[in-house]
């Protein structure tokens, strides 16, 4: 275990390496743009991750909160002149609030309520945000938002974002704190805790863990990440239409999700790079591409239900076990949570 | 009065449609314990198959309507079979995420194939009666005529048939019907193919009120499945009352208080009903 520590950590620093020097490397605005959409989506998905991946319970309203994130965001800038520095924690605060009211109801079953009720909550959400005119702009949306401003300490240094480039260091940065908050809530007790309601929520219960309590509180850990993407979103394009947050945005983060690895800290990032590359591929198709996205999230469901990063796993076990040819491997869990775990 | 009437037989109208929808969603259910998420993409791939017949094949309403359910009760099943079934083995979030993508496999297919425009079925009967001295058109009679019918043919089949004895008691409890000798796989099928059935019937009743497009099914399923939840999952009654109940609601609402943000209003009966009586009203404890 202590190799693939440090070959994990190793494969982060590589990561992160590239991340800085790859806008450098291609030089050009399209792929600047795709990368900032990467980073957007991953972050988004790995809100999705924390509640579907580490809690079993599938939020069909993802991409609306996403939605609803960069409308709070934006209207807070346009509407109030707020700026974007104050706009963005109040935007991710009102989302996560939500997701915290929207937990309480849903969350209290077990079961078939919350995907049902997150998906209602998602297709009445999208209509509302597009006919609530005087707010939200309608069917228009809203457009012209500013840039970020500038943030400057006077007489030593001033970082001003008005450039792609330095719009893509921001998400980055906003990217790598949220995977660092992740993993410290993953490895805290209150991750313990939400793996034993995942693996048996009547045990826990009867353990004397307060189930309801952490799964509200992830859902709008979970939501709160989402309006981040968002308010993101909103300042980098400086424009949002109401598909922002219809039912087509929680699809694409759920299949980046799905793809990458649910459950596992990695997935997220690499199905969040993956698949906006696959959708650049795959423009011709026109409305096909997400018939053929419906088809890869079935057949990845059938083949690879851990994703990439949980085939690699598995894939990794093996290699090991026929290396050394023992059998104690197999007393370690396949789930990916392990490698979460000190 | 004479909006109110209008808006009444609106309102039943529109129940019907919600009702029938309901009631496919609701047998399925009440067999598989999957929330067919993909229910309200069905409904919406019946009524292109309608216009399909009507306008290239050129068949008449009746035949577009028979060839719709057919296609559909074998779509359902296919479905079932090859789809759903290899994940009943997985945890139950597999079924759901499964639906999520076959979502988007039917919509974007109807997108590809019949593009973004709405399309229009001509009515059957082309008339206008007069009751009480308010006009409504044939077609809404028809619809709620036909719900009608169809339900309590329903009804009746699960009542007194062999095969819908064997569906009722495979919702009631799976082990014990197959104990009893039932192929609860075949009989989990065949509801599949019902329902989805059931959904094409009403997107093809209703298709000439309102107009087709591949987005159509997106609030209908919201709809139902508020429904299912208000009249308890699996419930047979639960569904038409359901169903009825918020055909009147949409339509009340929309002509007197609000018709932007009526979603947001039946989204807010959804929650309230989960707070109070998460099982329904016609539900039985899970």
């Amino acid at each position: 275990m202590k190799n693939r520590q440090i070959f994990i950590g190793l494969t982060c620093c590589l990561a992160i390496f590239l991340a800085i020097v790859a806008p450098l490397l291609f030089n050009s605005a399209y792929s600047t743009h795709i990368m900032t959409m990467c980073g957007i989506w991953i972050i988004s998905s790995m809100g999705l991750n924390l509640i579907l991946g580490y809690l079993g319970q599938l939020n069909l309203a993802h991409g609306t909160f996403f939605g609803i994130g960069a409308y709070a965001t934006a209207i807070l800038i346009q509407s109030i002149g707020l700026p974007f520095w104050i706009a963005l924690p109040l935007g991710c605060a009102f989302t996560g609030a939500l997701g915290f009211l929207t937990g309480l109801p849903t969350l209290r079953t077990k079961g078939h309520y919350f995907p049902i009720a997150t998906m209602c909550l998602g297709i009445s959400m999208y209509y509302v945000i597009a006919r609530w005119d005087d707010l939200t702009g309608g069917a228009r949306g809203l457009f012209g938002l500013p840039r970020p401003e500038p943030i400057s300490v006077p007489g030593l240094f001033e970082i001003s974002f008005d450039s792609a480039l330095s719009c893509y260091y921001l998400v980055l940065i906003f990217l790598l704190f949220t995977f660092w908050a992740i993993f410290r809530i993953t490895c805290s007790l209150v991750g313990k805790r939400l793996a034993a309601v995942r693996a048996n929520e009547d045990l826990a219960l009867s353990l004397g863990i307060n189930t309801m309590r952490d799964k509200v509180i992830f859902l709008s850990i979970s939501t709160l990440i989402a309006g981040l993407s968002g308010g993101l979103y909103a300042a980098y394009m400086g424009s949002l239409m109401a598909d922002q947050a219809s039912f087509l945005g929680s699809f694409e983060i759920l299949l980046n999700v799905m793809i990458g690895g649910c459950g596992t800290l990695f997935g997220p990032i690499i199905g969040g790079t993956l698949l906006p590359l696959l959708t650049e591929t795959l423009h011709f198709l026109g409305s096909l591409r997400l018939v053929v996205y419906g088809i890869i999230l079935i057949l990845v469901m059938g083949f690879l239900p851990q994703g990439i990063v949980g085939g690699l796993n598995s894939l990794f076990i093996y290699l090991t076990q026929r290396r050394t040819g023992s059998r104690l491997e197999t007393a370690v869990p396949s789930s990916t949570n392990e490698e979460t775990r000190k | 009065m004479d909006l109110l009437l209008q808006t009444l037989v609106n309102g039943i109208m529109l129940g019907s449609v919600y009702a029938m929808v309901a009631l496919g969603l609701t047998l399925i259910f009440g067999i598989l314990e999957i929330p067919n998420f993909a229910h309200g993409a069905l409904y919406m791939f019946g009524a292109y198959i309608a216009f399909l017949c009507i306008s290239s094949l050129g068949l008449p309403y009746l035949a577009a309507l028979g060839a719709s359910m057919a296609v559909l009760f074998v779509a359902g099943m296919l479905i079932e079979r090859y789809i759903y079934r290899p994940f009943y083995k997985q945890p139950v979030i597999s079924s759901f995420i499964v639906a999520v993508g076959l979502i988007f496999i039917l919509e974007n297919g109807a997108l590809a194939i019949w593009g973004a425009e709405f399309r229009r079925i001509s009515p059957p009967i082309n008339a206008i009666i007069e009751i009480l001295g308010t006009t409504i058109t044939a077609q809404r009679l028809i619809v709620i005529i036909s719900a009608v019918l169809l339900i309590s043919s329903i009804h009746l089949f699960i009542k007194k048939t062999r095969l819908g004895s064997a569906i009722e008691a495979t919702s009631q409890n799976r082990e014990g019907a197959a104990l009893m000798g039932i192929n609860t796989s075949f009989v989990g099928q065949a509801t599949f193919g019902l329902g989805t059935a059931l959904a094409g019937v009403a997107a093809v009743l209703v298709a000439p009120i309102v107009l087709i497009s591949p987005f159509m099914g997106e609030s209908v399923i919201a709809y139902a499945f508020i429904i299912i939840i208000l009249g308890g999952f699996g419930s047979f009654f639960g569904a038409v009352i359901g169903g009825y109940i918020v055909g009147l609601l949409e339509s009340l609402v929309c002509t007197y208080i609000t018709s932007n943000y009526w979603e947001a209003v039946i989204f807010g009966v959804l929650v309230l009903v989960l707070a109070v009586k998460p099982t329904g009203f016609f539900g039985k404890e899970h």
